[in-house]
């Protein structure tokens, strides 16, 4: 391999870390069950069981799941057409509708982002 | 030779169609409309009618009021300054709910949209600007190793990323009635049906194949042009420009690499037109959230008549865009510095250097042009009176185009000679009974001619 191949094969090394995203922006007003490519095909929609404020774990169809620093929490409030927030950890209470999106959906292990219904009397 | 030149083949996309659409409103026919003729492919005429005319209950917005089928399905400041006040774009100036859904001096003097990438909770502060990117040459850009790129930064859809989900983002946040959001109160969502016709739309629009370079041009300048695009230690534009096209060399990167996305470090060219307006215009941190500086590789073969250029419109010459990468900005920036590392130096190209490569992109999108003009006056010649006159029209603007594109250069001046010719035949065509057939014939040899100056056929 000539010297310059070399070079390029670090830079190629190099620019392999940036990873694809979805955008997480306008995901916010999609309500829950609606997300395009997701819904129904690679996330968790069902009711939470349990939540774990001190581990920040969430556990909803027989699965507990992380939440993290970088999960995003959306109160999905367009049901009581009202606009979608931002929520916190405070707000995934047990019996709450979510939908849970998996940073890995093989693994299943840390939540990228959780939808919340919240009811007009909520 | 003829397997190695694309635009040789194939029924012309409907991006011929409808990137020609708005040249007749300006050049030919008073009264014709702004979206392409109807396809006849089901799906994507629904996703025609779609883009151009469905307004998901918002603000009046479509597709079509950004990607403008007149304008190569983007939108530049010149064609702004002609619309009515009350088109939708305007509607942050007409519309008080909307009052910051857009900066209207931005979007009027510059072309651009304001963008919250980086969420909605604080609309006053957190925003970009960007301009917008033309749709063309999509099932060629679009793809990558890891997953789906759309719009400037590669992060454009919700969803699941890919192009089908774009439309869903892009409601929510170009046709809200009002900041809310709320759906089915300020827009409602796309159904899984509309995404699946407008994706298809979308795909058709324009050069469905990649080139594959180096093309037997003939002029000097474009002919040495391409020479130093493709020469790794002099241009090394092949390496992320692949054949002029969106993707990385797969020799350098990787079979299925695709798209990528690199830190050119565009937000940090000094003096940027919107900045010197004085007008609040944020950073833009690029693909992720928060955003990690990088933008993804646009097509290059559209690139010269589909300016200005980079993801906030700073330059607006294709000469200025492809100089940028002598500057110390493209050099000093995270991507010029992975290029002298990996090749030991920077881009240098001086200024005759900068101009031949400008000329190669010149000549690639002429030769663009003239595939789908050709391709369309064939198929005019094979339709009915009526709907001949309108493919015919589209024919005429696609070569507009290429007049524009070469002789804004000078490049190539016998065949902007020939498709000149070519312009007064289509316009006879269009306006004939009993000759159309025989003068669209002309007008084809014409183009064939041209091409003929531009490019050896064999």
């Amino acid at each position: 391999m000539e010297p310059r191949s070399i070079g390029f094969a670090v830079l190629a090394a190099l620019l392999w870390s940036t990873p694809a995203h979805a955008q997480k922006a306008t995901e916010q007003f999609i309500p829950i069950g609606q997300s395009p490519g997701l819904s129904g095909k690679y996330t968790y929609l069902g009711a939470i069981e349990m939540a774990d404020s001190l581990a920040r774990r969430v556990t909803a169809g027989g699965r507990s799941v992380q939440v993290t620093e970088r999960t995003r929490i959306w109160l999905d409030r367009s049901g009581a057409k009202r606009p979608n927030v931002a929520g916190s950890f405070d707000d995934l209470q047990a019996g709450r509708r979510v939908e849970i999106k998996y940073e890995n959906e093989a693994r299943r292990e840390r939540a990228d982002w959780i939808k919340v219904q919240i009811d007009a009397d909520q | 030779m003829a397997k190695a030149m694309p635009w040789k083949g194939g029924f012309p996309g409907v991006g011929t169609w409808a990137r020609a659409g708005g040249f007749l409103c300006v050049f030919a026919l008073a009264a014709c409309e702004q979206a392409p003729p109807v396809p006849q492919d089901p799906l994507v005429a629904k996703g025609r009618e779609i883009f151009f005319n469905e307004t998901f209950a918002g603000n009046g917005r479509t597709c079509g009021t950004c990607h403008r089928a007149e304008e190569n399905f983007t939108l530049g400041p010149a064609f702004i300054a002609t619309l009515p006040p009350d088109d939708p774009l305007f509607v942050a100036e007409t519309n008080p709910a909307l009052a910051t859904l857009e900066n209207p001096v931005l979007l009027r003097r510059f072309g651009l949209i304001l963008e919250n990438l980086d969420g909605f909770g604080d609309l006053e502060n957190v925003f970009t600007q960007r301009g917008i990117p033309h749709t063309l040459a999509l099932p060629n850009s679009v793809a990558s190793a890891q997953g789906p790129r759309t719009g400037w930064s590669g992060d454009g859809a919700p969803g699941d990323g890919s192009l089908r989900s774009f439309a869903t983002g892009a409601v929510i946040q170009h046709f809200p009635r009002t900041l809310n959001r709320v759906p089915d109160v300020d827009f409602r969502l796309p159904t899984d049906e509309e995404l699946d016709a407008l994706e298809a739309f979308q795909l058709s629009l324009g050069r469905q194949e990649d080139l594959a370079l180096p093309l037997p041009l003939k002029g000097v300048v474009a002919g040495r042009g391409q020479a130093i695009f493709l020469d790794n230690a002099l241009g090394k534009c092949n390496a992320c420009h692949f054949n002029a096209g969106a993707n990385g060399n797969p020799a350098i990167f990787g079979a299925d690499a695709g798209n990528l996305n690199f830190n050119t470090g565009v937000e940090d060219l000094p003096d940027q037109p919107a900045d010197l307006t004085g007008e609040r215009v944020p950073p833009d941190d690029g693909l992720g959230r928060p955003g990690d500086g990088t933008f993804n590789t646009p097509p290059l073969v559209e690139a010269a008549d589909t300016g200005p250029f980079f993801h906030n419109n700073s330059v607006e010459t294709i000469e200025g865009a492809v100089a940028f990468y002598n500057g110390d900005t493209f050099n000093n920036s995270p991507a010029g510095q992975l290029i002298i590392g990996a090749t030991g130096s920077g881009i240098n190209l001086e200024a005759t250097q900068t101009e031949a490569v400008a000329g190669f992109l010149r000549a690639i999108n002429a030769l663009e042009n003239i595939r789908e003009a050709v391709a369309l006056l064939e198929e005019s010649a094979a339709q009915k009176q009526g709907p001949a006159r309108g493919t015919l029209a589209l024919a005429g603007a696609e070569t507009d185009d290429a007049i524009a594109v070469l002789a804004g250069a000078e490049l190539s001046l016998e065949a902007v000679a020939h498709l000149r010719k070519a312009r007064r035949l289509i316009k006879k065509a269009a306006r004939s009974w009993f000759f159309r057939k025989r003068l669209t014939r002309e007008a084809i040899e014409e183009q064939r001619k041209a091409r003929g100056e531009i490019v050896a056929e064999s």
